[in-house]
């Protein structure tokens, strides 16, 4: 099986790093990478190998489990609920990249950097995470 | 299955649970002058069992008087600290060796040899992880036989991190505890914290200047200024509640007003307009304000001034 790409954190960011874990697990899910019934690492296995408090990771579970995306059994490991069952459309995972680019063209015309070069920027970069 | 110590760590939100959780750290009213100058100011501060709280304070504001405080190596003018309830002043054998420290500056002993100092220290614990020791040891690749003086700064931070860790404290004072490591070790010695909170539910107070270390791994952070502890919360709980706002000091404060938001800062800029650390429920930003969420580093500027 393959390995999943690993989760990634960016202490120093304003988003807090549970926000950063769900946003990170709600993605994989809406790609399909993650489909119902899949395992999702632990609580430990997650806090060791992130170096991160348990609480933080556990936080994180905790509202996706009451978002309705994780579902908790007794005593195993969490999984995807039953009901992301395939990928989202195109479309719906394109919408979700709306935030985080709205974000980014706030910071775009703050620092008076042009449309197109801000989007050159963001082909670049793109092709720079796909490598 | 883990044991995670969920009911603890709330810090601000707790709300008494009946019965009370004994704090591993309860601290009253401590008071500390040095050179006449006031260095802890009726300092107040409780750190609950399995809490990982992270100190931040500006250099010189009296972290590591604090901190050594907690164990008794300092001499107060006043206050008192009680560990696991029990008064610092008449503190038992048991209790004292369920705390462990790693100082700023370890204070090994540089005539022995690492294999000579860990024993040395085992006699006086009831506990006493040869396992772990041996493991961290090898892990971390201190040379056991060769005297602690001719040891390098970081081999010395570690052995001071294994002589901390191998009693199996239930409380950890951190004081700058990775000053002198590399990243690589750094992120092995965060996993080693880590594990001990998953594993132990130890409580953990450490200070450091490396904010991204104390991202990962506090899950409270507590802010020093003025000799008191100012603020203490979970860090997600304010990085997610507090904005800094900008704008002209009338329009602020009916913002402020209007939101019923709690102001946990306020600074002057030039041109006459200021900048306040407001938290709570944020609305719509009328037109003449500015908002921005922070980062821990700038949190750490506008907390610490």
């Amino acid at each position: 099986m393959a390995e999943p790409p690993a989760f990634v954190i960016n202490p120093g960011s304003p988003e807090p790093i549970y926000r950063q874990l769900m946003e990170q697990l709600r993605r994989r899910v809406a790609s399909g990478a993650l489909a119902a019934g899949d395992e999702i690492p632990s609580v430990r296995e997650l806090a060791l190998s992130l170096a991160v408090n348990p609480m933080t990771v556990s936080k994180a579970f905790s509202l996706l489990e009451a978002e309705g995306l994780l579902e908790r059994r007794r005593g195993l490991a969490m999984v995807v609920a039953a009901k992301h069952r395939r990928a989202r459309s195109q479309a719906e995972r394109t919408a979700l990249l709306r935030p985080a680019l709205t974000q980014a063209a706030e910071a775009a015309r703050q620092l008076e950097v042009d449309a197109d070069e801000a989007v050159d920027l963001f082909k670049t970069i793109l092709q720079e995470v796909s490598r | 299955m883990n044991a995670l110590p969920l009911q603890t760590g709330n810090g601000l939100a707790l709300h008494a649970v009946t019965p009370q959780p004994a704090t591993s750290v309860a601290v009253r009213g401590l008071t500390l002058s040095y050179a006449g100058k006031p260095v802890l100011d009726q300092l107040d501060w409780q750190l609950l069992p399995g809490q990982v709280v992270g100190l931040l304070g500006r250099n010189g504001v009296g972290k590591t008087t604090l901190l050594e405080s907690l164990l008794g190596l300092r001499d107060v003018d006043g206050g008192e600290v009680q560990l696991f309830g029990q008064q610092l002043s008449a503190l038992d054998d048991a209790t004292r060796a369920r705390v462990g420290f790693v100082p700023q500056q370890s204070q090994l002993f540089d005539w022995l040899t690492p294999r000579q100092l860990l024993s040395y220290f085992k006699s006086f614990y009831p506990k006493w992880n040869e396992t772990k020791a041996e493991g961290l040891m090898s892990r971390w690749e201190i040379p056991q036989d060769q005297l602690i003086s001719r040891l390098s700064g970081g081999q010395q931070q570690r052995l001071s991190i294994v002589r901390a860790l191998a009693p199996e404290p239930d409380l950890l004072v951190l004081d700058e505890p990775v000053s002198s490591l590399d990243p690589v070790g750094r992120r092995d010695f965060l996993r080693e914290l880590v594990e001990q909170v998953l594993d132990r539910g130890t409580t953990v107070v450490f200070s450091t200047h490396i904010l991204s270390d104390l991202e990962r791994v506090a899950f409270n952070v507590g802010f020093m200024a003025r000799g008191k502890i100012t603020l203490q919360a979970p860090l997600s709980d304010l990085m997610d509640g507090c904005r800094r706002i900008v704008g002209s000091t009338s329009r602020i404060d009916a913002y402020v007003r209007a939101h019923g938001l709690k102001v946990l800062s306020r600074r002057a800029l030039d041109g006459g307009q200021i900048a306040v650390l407001a938290t709570g429920e944020h609305g719509v930003l009328p037109e003449g304000l500015t908002g921005d969420r922070l980062g821990l580093e700038d949190l750490f500027a506008e907390l610490t001034q």
